[in-house]
């Protein structure tokens, strides 16, 4: 009876392990969405094996023409996974909350535009960029607050607030960007290079310290979140917010600030592209980056915590650089798409589990009740 | 966690190894050659379709059947802006013999990275301001092959009849480029009718035809007669509308531009709602340079191409298109290339000769 107890033990705790670890769910799901991707590039009759191996050059870099190994390539990887991280954690904040920030394209935007304002016109001074980013941050704070504000005091749709700012913020940053110096229909005039993030590690990429700035913000999301009142009111008021508001908690001021510290975190993200060595001039856009739409995926891939949305950001990252690799190898780019696609698509399998979870609980309580 | 940095380390080896089997360049004495588009890619019926065209024509190859992709020659197409300077580096450092970016867009990733690797040689199209001793740079009189539209949408709207007919030009993102095609036109129309309406619009996007199909109904709708669109796959809504329209019997039409777009436009056998198509030869720049290539004669130096080399003209391919037409174009490249007829390349100059009416949407650098 006793060994019997013992071998059963195990087993059972595995499939409850995963059913109650989000973590293990989503990496499943990301494992399925490869999966079938690489049985649709099957299906038309391309080599996944070259999908795969352009997954990996993107991940570990590959050898060059000269027999040196060229990290390059996981450089740009990293450099790329910075904005997906950064308007993850956006959306990410906002779901905590119990809103839906459609907004984070726009804050991007706002945070981009500011920056590059800022480069241009002011004068050249040693640590600019820093003055860029915090300017980038709080610019893109203020673009979501509005909504916060709006949705806190008025009930406005947050959803439909926050799309319709994603376009005043784009063609506002075309207005403005145009009569920036040195403007003409596509760029703005070269940027300071005190304005210019430093390269690290891999110079001959992308990479910049904005990772490190990705990290510290992921750092702070998890801290206002996990270690705070405020964070507990955040939660708190996500969970149910009229719940909430009987406890005490000043839901309506929780909104409004949730909205402003979800919006920081895409305006730096504009910023970090902006100044992250892929630009020399300032852009004139004439259309969205969508960094701040993926952001909304790699949320729900890191299922709102800093620490799944940091990775989940790097799987972005990867399949990001990974696109103009398969492209040599005739693999169709948007491969990635649909890769990103069918893992939001299976992320929702979460609810299925949560249905196994209740019947396994539900049989468990029966057998014991029969005992 | 132990158990986890171990399981990292494996995969990190096996996918070291992996990665490592890299397959070999095919042994050939052809050139090698990489094209970089904008996100719009090689399916956008015009401009980067037309620098594929001439590479897949120097390996003798065709389009529907490009045998050596991959071995030979690929495209890769960047979603984003950011992604320019990346995939540059990424094409530099699997060494092709020349790596061909389209497109003024890419002018400054390719200064940023052309300087980095002085011993690849990369070609760029409607460029002429970056300098290297690696980059050869194509630019176009696309004016003067405007022009010749120009005088064909007019002289086919003198030969219908058409009383006081108006014209329109749709363009993508404003530039100096495409205000070259949009006063050229306007000279070629205003030639054959000095009073003629132009109406103008752009759509700020090369990918949204949406767009463009919406601008057209609404200038259809109002008695414009013939439309040019200079807005890569934008475009291709105005031919949409310019279609429906001419199924509907309406008598409009559509100008087609860099490529010839005759066949896009085909709605019935023979007919198309396409009259011409402005041709910028792109493709004629990509074989040129892998030519240089071949031969060994390769140099960094910008490369003119007017009407006289080659590099514009019109499209006859539309059988609907009278001879009266084709006779004034005619006529007109002769006098372009001659020198009697100067088109001009920027919208200042233009209005300062009075060759252009004043109010157009477009911009000069």
């Amino acid at each position: 009876m006793s060994s019997n107890e013992k071998t059963l033990k195990p087993r059972r705790s595995f499939i409850d392990w995963f059913l109650n670890s989000n973590g293990a769910t989503s990496v499943a799901v990301v494992l399925l969405g490869f999966l079938v991707a690489i049985i649709l590039v099957a299906l038309v009759g391309k080599k996944p094996g070259n999908l795969l191996r352009s997954l990996l050059i993107s991940m570990v870099g590959q050898k060059n023409n000269r027999g040196v190994w060229n990290f390059r390539y996981v450089g740009e990887t990293l450099a790329y996974s910075v904005p997906f991280v950064l308007t993850g954690l956006t959306m990410a904040f906002a779901c905590r909350v119990g809103l839906f920030n459609i907004g984070g394209e726009g804050q991007y935007v706002v945070g981009m535009t500011v920056a590059q304002a800022f480069a241009l016109l002011v004068k050249p001074f040693p640590g600019m960029w820093i003055a860029c980013l915090l300017l980038a941050t709080l610019c893109g704070a203020l673009w979501g607050g509005l909504v916060g504000v709006l949705k806190a005091k008025y009930q406005v749709s947050e959803v439909v607030a926050t799309i319709m700012l994603n376009y005043v913020a784009l063609y506002g940053s075309r207005l403005i960007s145009l009569n920036l110096p040195g403007a003409n229909t596509y760029k703005t005039g070269p940027l300071p290079s005190q304005a210019l993030l430093q390269k690290f590690l891999i110079p001959t990429s992308n990479l910049n310290i904005a990772f490190f700035i990705m990290i510290f913000a992921c750092v702070v999301y998890w801290f206002i979140m996990e270690k705070t009142r405020l964070g507990f009111g955040f939660r708190a008021t996500g969970l149910n917010k009229e719940a909430a508001r009987c406890s005490g908690i000043n839901v309506v001021k929780n909104i409004g600030l949730a909205m402003a510290i979800s919006g920081a975190f895409s305006g730096l993200a504009g910023a970090c592209v902006l100044l992250g060595g892929a630009f020399t001039s300032g852009r004139v856009l004439s259309a969205q980056d969508g960094y701040g739409f993926m952001g909304i995926a790699v949320a729900l891939v890191g299922n709102n915590t800093a620490v799944g949305t940091f990775i989940a950001g790097i799987l972005f990252g990867i399949l990001k650089e990974a696109q103009s690799i398969m492209q040599t190898m005739d693999i169709p780019k948007e491969i990635t798409y649909i890769i990103q696609g069918l893992i939001v698509v299976f992320i929702a399998l979460r609810s299925g589990l949560e249905l196994i979870k209740q019947q396994r609980a539900k049989a468990r309580v029966r057998k014991e009740a029969s005992k | 966690m132990k158990k986890l940095i171990v399981i990292l380390l494996v995969l990190t080896v096996a996918f070291s190894a992996f990665a490592q089997a890299q397959k070999e360049a095919a042994a050939s004495t052809k050139p090698t050659v990489r094209l970089l588009t904008d996100a719009t890619g090689i399916d956008d019926k015009s401009f980067n379709a037309a620098a594929w065209r001439g590479i897949v024509d120097f390996y003798g190859e065709t389009v529907e059947n490009p045998a050596s992709k991959g071995t030979l020659y690929d495209v890769i197409t960047a979603a984003s802006a950011d992604m320019y300077i990346p995939n540059l580096k990424n094409a530099a450092d699997q060494g092709y013999d020349l790596i061909i970016v389209t497109g003024f867009t890419w002018a400054d990733a390719l200064g940023e990275v052309a300087p980095l690797y002085p011993n690849q040689k990369f070609m760029i199209v409607d460029v002429d301001w970056l300098s290297g001793a690696n980059i050869r740079q194509y630019i176009y009189g696309e004016e003067q092959g405007s022009y010749l539209v120009g005088v064909a949408a007019a002289m086919q709207a003198k030969a219908d009849g058409i009383e006081n007919p108006k014209f329109g030009f749709i363009g993508g993102v404003p530039s100096a480029t495409i205000t070259k095609f949009e006063v050229g036109y306007v000279m070629g129309v205003l030639s054959v009718f000095p009073n003629a309406e132009i109406v103008d619009y752009y759509a700020n996007d090369w990918g949204k035809p949406e767009l463009a199909k919406a601008q057209a109904k609404a200038w259809y709708d109002n008695g414009v007669y013939c439309i040019f669109s200079a807005a890569g796959g934008t475009g291709n809504g105005t031919i949409a509308q310019a279609k429906e329209y001419r199924m509907a019997g309406k008598n409009v039409w559509a100008i087609g531009v860099d490529s010839d777009q005759y066949s896009d436009g085909i709605y019935e056998g023979t007919k198309s709602s396409v009259l011409t198509s402005m041709l910028k030869l792109v493709e004629n720049s990509t074989l040129d340079a892998l030519q240089k290539i071949e031969a060994g004669a390769f140099e960094g130096v910008v490369v003119q191409m007017d009407m006289v080399d080659g590099g514009v003209g019109y499209s006859a391919a539309n059988p609907e298109l009278s001879d009266a037409a084709k006779a004034a174009c005619e006529q007109a490249k002769a006098d372009i290339i001659s020198g009697k007829i100067k088109v001009y390349k920027t919208y200042k100059e233009a209005l300062a000769a009075g060759a252009v009416p004043a109010g157009l949407s477009a911009l000069d650098d």
